[in-house]
């Protein structure tokens, strides 16, 4: 085995010794002796014995860094507890004090604190056994308390109002506090008022023999599973697994009633499009299949994704290659990589925008989003079914003569571009004049994925500086709709936001990160009506610790509006 | 643009037969690798390494030695092996294990040399720059060690290696803004090493802000609990920010898990008696006089805390 270059101690340079001490400016501020050695600076020992610091006490709480929840979250009403997660340098035993503004007595509690520890493990999504989710150096110092039920009602009962206090304090023993941390927390009067249909998947990319790296092998494309999950309750249902093809983005109707899905065809070339109407047991036939590929004079070739049902379920809003294009990698820019943590990079470089309408079965393309000298593509209704917002950039080859081939995401050599966001009117199919969204438009980053809040007011979209949705440096902003100044919002983590979709009553975006583990978790955030959001909330147990949570939709439904789908097309040819 | 690809191969693959050549030259050459004692094949790769070697047969010594950490003898038979083959299947890895073994059988200069070449090759790993920029830094070649940990960085963005080497150097070269925009990035931030707090830390001091300084300080000893560096950094800002209770009690913290670091006793005395706590100073600074500071500074600072303690009597 040839060394792990990583690991080996190496020769470094001497770093000078005042840079090793940073108690310099301290020691040459304070009249009293401090020896040489601790400050860095010889010839401060004197110690002139008449001038010395103020009596101090023995009392000295250290900080305890609190890494969940966030100060000033905002959590559902009725959201299982969350699991407190804290790192103490100090303390050895914790107890919690939770105080109330509202003058019910505060809770103390003594706390079985207990280390952080990785979940459980899907033995059937382990690919590389290096790729399987381990405690960070962080995490292994991370210590975890859980609120039981009764207690969490009672935070929750008297945290409406005015935020509820938290402090944690550390002893070294029973009796000596060491540390101490605190934070506030509230609970929203928003409910959260539908449950959340989302993809479940493992991230085991695949080296075919060809040398092609695939994101997952064909043999394991069953393993992706499709779950609900109500935040009231502390784990998810699967309504869907063992599909034989791979199924894609899923799309809601705003009012619940219609579910549409791409799933690949059978030349594995994203060729259908699955659209049913919504119920309890959800059966998906051959009939209900939309063939995108043979349908029409307007091309043959659809590069997409991101296909989005409308509010009332007619029609069907996607991204296509146009007519003057016969082949995917024309218009596709996708590259997949060894690297699980982030295996796949892809988005259109070329197309437009189309429209299914579900009465004629007929596909058309949207006047105004149907220029070829662009790239239209993420394209999204407004609530009202009015307005399309969508993502723009100028067309070009995905894959140049000369360009250098990607090893990972975020490599220089990816093909570059940078969407700006437009909105547009359907006007019945019609169209109309692109408009551009200032604050998410020419400001030197790709502006994509965007989604409207219910009420019109917002458009919550994901920033990068290259590609489209859920990259590494993904943020989230909001903007007004009809443009103005984009913030970015509070509850972004360090790493990866995206896939996100508002409530149906848009008091709550849930969106995808990467935050704490490569294999992506949920996050909820909560929204007010002046678009301020707040701290991300984990969607704790949405799935097993090696596998992934992708495109989390709310669906304007009641929690057990969907008991599971059933796939049968077999014949689809 | 396949010419071009297949010159720039060729002009590498001579580059590095004729630096794999003039290595095994200055050392023991091919068959007679093993003559050399202290490069001696194992029982199972002797029969593969009489007659006429192959290439191959090379690699698997190169990769056998490096495995016993005898790096020399390593980099001599990846050297004869890309002598004997320089066009073979993976001379890129060939070449980069050959200039991995240089660096660390202490070759720098040439493993610098070695290691460059790979890169132009176009050899896409991470390790290829760490090793590169560790090398640079040992060679007190600043810039070249901060484009390479860049390097690893854009390949490897978590790269803990890479973001402790390159805040290590963005300090020793002053660019403290440079350190503090590099932690400071949220995809590293809660994922900091002790190295890379501690460096943060000095970061936000030398730019006047003791307070952020004494936060990354703070939240490094919270994941390392037992690291002396951050203890010791983070105690001397919090005496700059007048909270020496807070840095009497980081040095305690360090007291108990390192009991008799005598140091450790001596900082704390001195910071005790700064807050003219001077029977706590006295029986810190005296516990380090028994653990052995027998230096001159913690003797003379007893005897001024004793004739503190006199005076209040």
């Amino acid at each position: 085995m040839f060394p792990d270059v990583s690991t080996l101690q190496r020769p470094r340079r001497k770093i000078p010794a005042a840079l090793t001490m940073v108690a310099l400016a301290a020691v040459a501020a304070v009249p009293f002796t401090l020896s040489a050695r601790f400050s860095g600076v010889a010839g401060l020992s004197r110690l002139p014995g008449s001038v010395m610091a103020a009596e101090t006490s023995a009392k000295a709480l250290l900080p305890i860094s609190i890494d969940y929840p966030e100060d000033k979250s905002i959590f559902p009403p009725g959201i299982v507890p969350p699991q407190f997660l804290w790192r103490d340098a100090a303390g050895k035993s914790w107890t919690v004090e939770i105080t109330f503004a509202d003058k019910t007595a505060p809770i103390h509690l003594a706390v079985n604190a207990e280390h952080m520890k990785i979940g459980e493990i899907d033995p059937q999504c382990i690919g590389n056994p290096e790729d399987v989710p381990k405690l960070t150096p962080r995490m292994a110092a991370t210590w975890t308390w859980t609120p039981d039920a009764a207690t969490w009602a009672t935070i929750q009962a008297h945290s409406v109002a005015q935020a509820a206090t938290v402090t944690i304090t550390g002893s070294r023993d029973d009796k000596t506090e060491a540390s101490v941390a605190r934070l506030t927390l509230s609970t929203s009067t928003d409910p959260v008022g539908a449950p959340i249909f989302y993809r479940d998947v493992p991230l085991m990319p695949s080296l075919g023999v060809s040398g092609a790296v695939s994101p997952l092998a064909p043999t394991s494309i069953h393993l992706i599973h499709w779950r609900m999950r109500d935040i009231r309750k502390p784990e998810s249902h699967t309504v869907l697994k063992d599909m034989p093809t791979c199924a894609n983005c899923h799309s809601f109707s705003a009012d619940g009633k219609t579910f549409g899905m791409d799933i690949d065809g059978p030349a594995n070339d994203k060729g259908l499009y699955a659209v049913v109407p919504v119920q309890k047991h959800i059966t998906i036939l051959r009939k209900d299949m939309v063939q995108w590929n043979t349908d029409g004079k307007v091309g043959t070739v659809r590069v997409g994704f991101m296909s989005q049902v409308s509010p009332d379920g007619r029609y069907v809003l996607s991204t296509f290659a146009g007519p003057a294009l016969s082949r995917m990698i024309d218009s596709y820019y996708v590259t997949n990589f060894m690297d699980y943590r982030f295996l796949q990079v892809f988005y259109p470089t070329r197309g437009i925008l189309e429209y299914y309408d579900r009465t004629t079965g007929l596909r058309q393309p949207l006047p105004g989003a149907d220029d070829p000298k662009y790239v239209q593509t993420d394209g999204v209704w407004s609530h009202d079914g009015q307005w399309i917002v969508f993502a723009r950039a100028e067309a070009r080859d995905p894959r140049p003569e000369g360009q250098g081939i990607a090893y990972h995401a975020l490599d220089s050599h990816e093909a570059p571009i940078r969407y700006e966001l437009y909105r547009i009117r359907f006007n019945n199919g019609k169209g109309g004049t692109p408009e551009r969204i200032v604050g998410a438009s020419q400001n030197g980053m790709s502006n994509n994925f965007p989604k409207i809040s219910p009420d019109g007011k917002w458009i919550v979209f994901v920033q990068c500086k290259n590609g489209q949705l859920m990259r590494p440096d993904s943020q989230l902003y909001i903007v007004p709709f009809a443009g103005g100044e984009a913030r970015r919002m509070r509850a972004n983590t360090r790493l990866m936001n995206s896939w996100h979709s508002f409530s149906p009553n848009g008091r709550w975006l849930v969106f995808s990160s990467k935050a704490r583990s490569a294999y992506t978790q949920m996050y909820l955030t909560h929204i007010d009506a002046n678009g301020n959001d707040s701290p991300a909330i984990l969607i704790d147990n949405a799935t097993a610790a090696n596998r992934a949570v992708n495109i989390p939709e709310f669906v304007n439904m009641d929690p057990d509006g969907i008991d599971d789908i059933q796939v049968n097309v077999a014949g689809q040819q | 643009m396949k010419d071009s690809v297949a010159s720039k191969k060729n002009a590498f693959a001579c580059t590095m037969r004729n630096a794999a050549f003039a290595f095994a030259a200055a050392g023991s050459l091919g068959s007679t690798l093993w003559a050399d004692a202290s490069c001696a094949p194992p029982a199972e790769l002797r029969a593969r390494l009489t007659g006429t070697p192959s290439a191959s047969a090379y690699n698997d010594l190169g990769i056998w030695f490096a495995g016993k950490e005898q790096y020399a003898c390593s980099a001599e038979a990846l050297a004869t092996s890309l002598q004997l083959e320089p066009q073979q299947k993976d001379v890129a890895h060939i070449a980069f294990m050959f200039g991995v073994s240089l660096y660390f059988s202490g070759q720098t200069k040439d493993a610098i040399a070695a290691l460059q070449q790979v890169e132009q090759m176009g050899y896409r790993d991470t390790r290829l720059h760490l090793v590169l920029a560790s090398a640079f830094d040992s060679m007190q070649s600043n810039a070249g060690a901060e484009a390479e940990w860049r390097l690893a960085l854009e390949q490897d963005w978590e790269s803990a290696a890479a973001l402790d080497g390159l805040s290590t150097d963005l300090n020793t070269d002053g660019n403290f803004a440079g350190t503090i925009a590099l932690l400071e990035d949220p995809k590293v931030q809660s994922q900091r090493t002790a190295t890379q707090s501690l460096n943060l830390g000095i970061a936000y001091e030398k730019t006047g802000k003791p307070a952020e300084a004494a936060v990354a300080l703070q939240d490094g000893l919270n994941t390392t609990p037992d690291s002396l560096a951050l203890a010791n950094a983070l105690a001397g800002v919090l005496v700059e920010l007048s909270r020496t209770d807070e840095a009497a009690a980081v040095l305690r913290l360090q007291i108990d898990a390192h009991p008799d670091n005598a140091q450790e006793h001596a900082r704390l005395g001195v910071l005790l008696a700064q807050g003219k706590r001077f029977a706590e100073a006295k029986t810190e600074l005296e516990k380090a006089i028994s653990l052995g500071d027998a230096s001159g500074e913690t003797t003379e600072n007893l005897a001024r805390v004793m004739r503190a303690l006199d005076g209040k009597r």
